[in-house]
């Protein structure tokens, strides 16, 4: 007796040993510490992410509301909110979610299954991308505290993939806070709401009781842990005066400057470059006007001359790559199909297309913004392009909110500009539903694009891929331009950063 | 004078409607549809239908009117739609800025221009006037947009003296809010000062020819008291007139100023709230503005009366 | 026969007097007048293809080859710079000229029929009290952006200033014993405008509209400069300032040399229209 009296007095000693070990290291952690000042490329007209689309909106919200899942280094889906990957039936048709435990809002009140099915069934009511797939889900259901289950009627494929984008994204709020339109933004993240001052800052101070993940940061996935006592986004539309506050040590991070910049960023600033950080791409309209007609979009295509274009756009041929592609050197879904008929330049051939189409003389209807510099450096250049064949064209340059308004009727236009980053699933490139802008339905794609949805074999989707991209070069409903760097300025006492397309700040402190 | 008072105290009055009237009509003569506009591309026309309800533009255009000036009587400019806030908060949140912006630039005007207005017209015909009239044409002459890039260029990104842009944070002291509005106040100010510089002098040389004036030298006054006491306090009228002026010139350069400096203030929220098509914004910053400026008028007009008893009209 | 050519030449011979003893206005015009040449006749004077991009040569310092260099995409700025006179010029003359046609005859009516003016009156008053740019920027925000509605916007935003003008000249005129007189005698009174008021008015009218010419210059700019005027790829000099904002660091002559012109045009007709009101009626000086 003896003997298990002391072996419980030596275990309780190790215990409590080890508890205090375990209080004295979280004591010696640091508190957080530091104001991170960001200059962004303008205001997001939400806080919403179900509401609006847009890169500037998922990367200030991912920093307080987050997805079930979310992407790692490697660009595989991996849990945040979720336990574990789901659990995926042998028909592919019921898709069951373990939620972590004990995770916290920044309310106080604790995550249940209620708060998750709530949230999904508004994402997929309201949100883009939660409405692609609603009409393939029949339901969603709480199946204990802690569980969901997801009924579709049809296998889906990229649904994790959707559960853990950050843009039109599926974040998990409480259900009580649920609006339209929603007023309060209380989330799960490291970071919560402080203030938001429209044009002038959205305040972000560290959530004491966040619950980061077990285990080392692994790109957005893995451990989070607010290091900064404050991130203050500040919206600085003007490229020029990024760059400038950011050498003038105004700011600590500007993102998305003209890439001709790089030289200047010097003094309180360094430059950091992000290769391979997305791609251009001339969107046209196949469902109304001079673009239905495929040999109007083919004779536009072999106009194009990616030198050119991208050396307007980017300025140095560093911070660029002329590459027909869709996805560049590294990528598991990069295939070399239908691009002999990227970068052609032949005014010729565009010149008999235009002919064999029967173009009558009507203007072609460029849409751009100057929101981003080089969708319009590149307008101007297709414009002459355009002219230079003998064709009539027209430059419609907008603001971003009327382009976005604009691009949804197709009356109003025939080509526009927009750009993507890598995405890590083909499934979500932008314009291959055919509810997108562009309207790009045929019954090849549909075939293709249904395939590529349901299929759930790796090697399989790449072959369906390397299809669907083939067919993109034949039938011309958008041309990729190339692939472009991007350009942030970073003061050098900020520590932790790393690159991504939607630059976050936890796991990120700064010297004092 | 009190008859006076009051015609003028009614005239304004009458004005302020038909500001009123002018923005109303302003605001609804742009094409297509505020209801469909404000909802966004996804909008269902049912629910187009529904906003074009609530807002009640499917009454008759006078009936809209009548609404609309009740609401404007009740301090009630709508809601913003892209702030999701009233737009007298809206506009009440902008107002610091451009309030210290403007009277920054007036300060810095003044005390440029009123000295070498009163030297140049001292001094007429001489190298100083003919230099000072000069430079005042050329300054009115620049582009206040240019002159801030320039600005911007030498003094705070290659000296780094002061802030490139922005109004600071919320932690900002408003000394520290004061730095970030000198080159913009230099901008607005040095354009501003062309103006009251050729008034000053031009109104100082009429005085300094009157018979009076003429009269107080002969007697032997010394030059000094002379220009000081008389002079200036018979030229300061139109000069009170040229800063009233320049009052609302300020807040027109006060927009083109705050946009390239990202000063979150009126001018730059007009701007804004045009790019993003926001109605009730722009509705009301032209009604504020107007109002401000004929409020501004009648004070200074007020003012006249005790200044000069003698004006009557 | 000899008496008229003796007239003409006492004449040339008076304005060339005019000019050398006013060096301000003489300055002022011919400053003008070569701004106006160049951008008028500017496929003469352009040295290459303003609209050509030759991306090879971009960014490239003033200097032989290119007096005031080039821009991002290749472009001759000097080149650029006359072509984008022409725009900013014929915005500029254009929205004079609105305002002038419907300011004076807004002012002609006022001042002479006192039941209108009670209206007339307070419009104008109502319509200066919005600060230009903030009115211009929302006519062109409610008409959609486009060279045609920034003319409108301006032609309506300077019409008060005018109409001011002409209204007060107007009612002083009305007064003066010959205008009564013609009015007695039954003259129409269109005649009576045109004759006697119009006529008497031009002076104070053509220095108006020279200072009017001047502000709508600057404010073209500065609408598209902010974006809210003239399409972007319509070249002006405030679109050339505005695309030349990027570079300002490394390629300052695309701002330097379209700022420049602005100012040079501006003063040249602050010049004339101070040249000319000095000349024409000295009373007018005290006024703006």
């Amino acid at each position: 007796m003896l003997k298990t009296l002391a072996r419980s007095c030596l275990a309780a000693t190790m215990a409590f040993g080890g508890l205090a070990a375990s209080s004295m290291a979280v004591m010696a952690q640091d508190k957080p510490g530091g104001i991170i000042t960001v200059a962004t490329i303008g205001e997001p007209n939400t806080l919403d992410p179900m509401a609006a689309t847009g890169d500037l909106l998922g990367m200030v919200t991912q920093h307080f509301l987050e997805t079930l899942y979310t992407f790692d280094k490697e660009w595989n889906v991996t849990p945040l909110l979720a336990a574990d990957m789901p659990e995926i039936s042998d028909d592919g048709k019921i898709v069951t979610i373990v939620l972590r435990e004990g995770i916290k809002f920044h309310n106080g009140k604790t995550m249940t299954s209620d708060d998750v099915v709530a949230s999904l069934e508004r994402w997929l009511k309201i949100a883009s991308r939660g409405q692609l797939v609603a009409d393939k889900v029949e339901k969603v259901e709480a199946v204990d505290i802690n569980t969901v289950k997801i009924s579709l009627s049809a296998p889906f494929g990229p649904l994790p993939a959707l559960l853990a984008f950050n843009n039109s994204a599926a974040v998990i709020l409480p259900k009580e806070t649920l609006a339209e339109p929603l007023t309060e933004f209380i989330g799960t993240g490291p970071f919560m709401l402080k203030e938001r001052r429209p044009d002038q800052y959205i305040q972000l101070v560290s959530f004491p009781d966040y619950k980061p993940l077990n285990g080392d940061a692994d790109g957005f996935g893995g451990r989070r842990e607010a290091l900064l006592e404050e991130v203050r986004f500040v919206p600085v539309p003007d490229a020029n005066t990024r760059v400038e506050g950011a050498v003038a040590g105004q700011y600590d991070f500007a993102e998305l400057l003209p890439v001709e910049s790089y030289d200047r960023l010097t003094g309180q600033t360094e430059p950091m470059l992000t290769e391979s950080f997305g791609w251009p791409m001339f969107i046209m309209n196949t469902k109304q006007g001079v673009m239905t007609d495929q040999d109007m979009r083919k004779a536009v295509q072999s106009l194009q001359n990616s030198d050119d274009l991208m050396l307007a756009a980017f300025g140095e041929e560093r911070f660029f790559k002329v590459d027909g592609a869709m996805y560049p050197e590294g990528y598991v879904w990069r295939n070399e199909a239908g691009v002999e008929a990227y970068n052609q330049g032949d005014v010729e051939q565009a010149e008999s297309l235009a002919e064999k189409a029967g173009y009558d003389g009507e203007p072609i209807r460029i849409l751009t913004s100057r929101q981003y510099e080089f969708h319009y450096k590149m307008a101007q250049v297709l414009d002459a392009y355009l002219k230079s064949a003998g064709l009539k064209s027209q430059l419609d340059v907008v603001d971003w909110a009327t382009l976005v308004q604009r691009r949804a009727d197709p009356a109003l236009w025939d080509i526009f500009i927009t750009h993507s980053p890598f995405l890590p699933d083909p499934a979500l490139i932008a314009p291959l539903p055919a509810s997108y802008p562009g309207w790009w339905s045929t019954p090849e794609k549909e075939k293709l694009l249904t395939a590529l949805n349901t299929e759930t074999d790796l090697e399989k989707r790449q072959a369906i891929w390397s299809d669907i991209q083939g067919l993109i070069y034949e039938q011309a409903p958008f041309y990729k331009v190339g692939d472009f760097a991007a350009l942030a300025a970073k003061s050098p006492k900020v520590e932790g950063f790393e690159a991504s397309p939607w630059p976050y700040f936890w796991n990120v402190s700064i010297k004092q | 004078m009190a008859s006076y008072v009051l015609k003028r105290f009614t005239g304004m009055i009458v004005v302020l409607f038909v500001v009123a009237t002018i923005v109303f009509v302003i605001v609804r003569i742009a094409p297509g549809d505020p209801a469909a506009v404000m909802l966004g591309p996804d909008a269902t026309p049912s629910d187009i239908a529904a906003l074009r309800d609530r807002l009640g533009l499917n009454q008759p255009l006078l009936v809209q009117f009548g609404v609309y000036l009740g609401q404007i009587l009740t301090g009630d400019l709508g809601d913003s739609i892209f702030l999701n806030m009233p737009v007298l908060t809206a506009l009440g949140q902008r107002a610091e800025p451009t309030f210290f912006l403007t009277l920054f630039s007036i300060l810095i005007a003044t005390v440029i221009a009123l000295p070498i207005g009163i030297l140049s017209a001292y001094h007429r015909g001489s190298l100083f006037d003919q230099a000072s009239t000069t430079l005042a044409m050329f300054a009115a002459s620049v582009p206040s947009f240019w002159l801030a890039l320039i600005l911007i260029q030498v003094f705070a990104v290659r000296l780094g003296w002061f802030p490139v842009a922005g109004y600071g944070g919320p932690d900002t002291t408003l000394l520290e809010r004061l730095h970030h509005l000198v080159l913009p106040a230099v901008t607005l100010g040095v354009v501003s000062s062309a103006l009251i510089l050729r008034f000053t002098r031009a109104s100082m040389l009429d005085v300094l020819d009157d018979d009076y004036i003429r009269t107080a030298r002969s007697k032997g006054m010394a030059e000094t008291p002379v220009i000081l006491k008389h002079a200036f306090k018979n030229a300061l009228i139109p000069i009170l007139t040229v800063i009233g002026i320049t009052a609302a010139l300020l807040i027109s350069g006060a927009i083109v100023t705050e946009t390239v400096f990202g000063l979150p203030g009126v001018g730059n929220l007009v701007v804004s709230a045009v790019m993003r098509r926001d109605y009730p914004v722009i509705q009301g910053a032209l009604l504020v503005v107007a109002a401000l400026y004929v409020l501004i008028n009648f004070a200074i007009d007020m003012l006249y009366l005790v200044i000069d008893p003698r004006v009557r009209f | 026969m000899a008496v008229s050519v003796a007239a003409r030449s006492t004449r040339t011979a008076g304005i060339a007097k005019i000019l050398r003893e006013r060096k301000p206005l003489a300055l002022g015009a011919a400053l003008l007048l070569i701004i106006v040449v160049l951008c008028v006749f500017a496929p003469l004077f352009a040295p290459y293809d303003p609209n050509k991009l030759s991306i090879a040569n971009r960014l490239i310092a003033p200097g032989a080859d290119h007096l005031f260099g080039t821009d991002e995409f290749g472009r001759d700025v000097f080149a650029r710079a006359i072509y984008a006179g022409r725009t900013s010029l014929m915005i500029g003359a254009a929205a004079t000229i609105f305002a002038s046609v419907i300011g004076i005859a807004l002012g002609l009516v006022a001042g002479f029929f006192r039941r209108t003016d009670v209206v007339i009156a307070r419009v104008i008053d109502a319509m200066m009290a919005f600060p230009d740019i903030l009115l211009a920027i929302a006519l062109v925000a409610a008409l959609g952006p486009s060279a045609a509605t920034v003319i409108v916007a301006l032609g309506i935003v300077y019409t008060p200033r005018l109409a001011r003008i002409v209204r007060a000249s107007t009612f002083v005129i009305r007064e003066l014993p010959y205008v009564e007189a013609a009015r007695a005698l039954g003259v129409p009174t269109w005649r009576i405008l045109y004759r006697h008021v119009l006529r008497n008015l031009l002076s104070v009218i053509m220095v108006q509209a020279t200072f009017i010419f001047a502000y709508a210059m600057l404010a073209e700019a500065s609408l598209t400069f902010l974006g809210v005027g003239v399409s972007p790829d319509i070249p002006t000099w405030g679109t050339m300032i505005s695309a030349g904002r990027q570079y300002v660091g490394q390629a300052d002559w695309m701002t330097v040399f379209p700022g420049l012109a602005i100012i040079l045009s501006v003063m040249s007709l602050q010049l004339v229209g101070d040249g000319l009101r000095d000349l024409l009626d000295p009373r007018l000086r005290k006024d703006l």
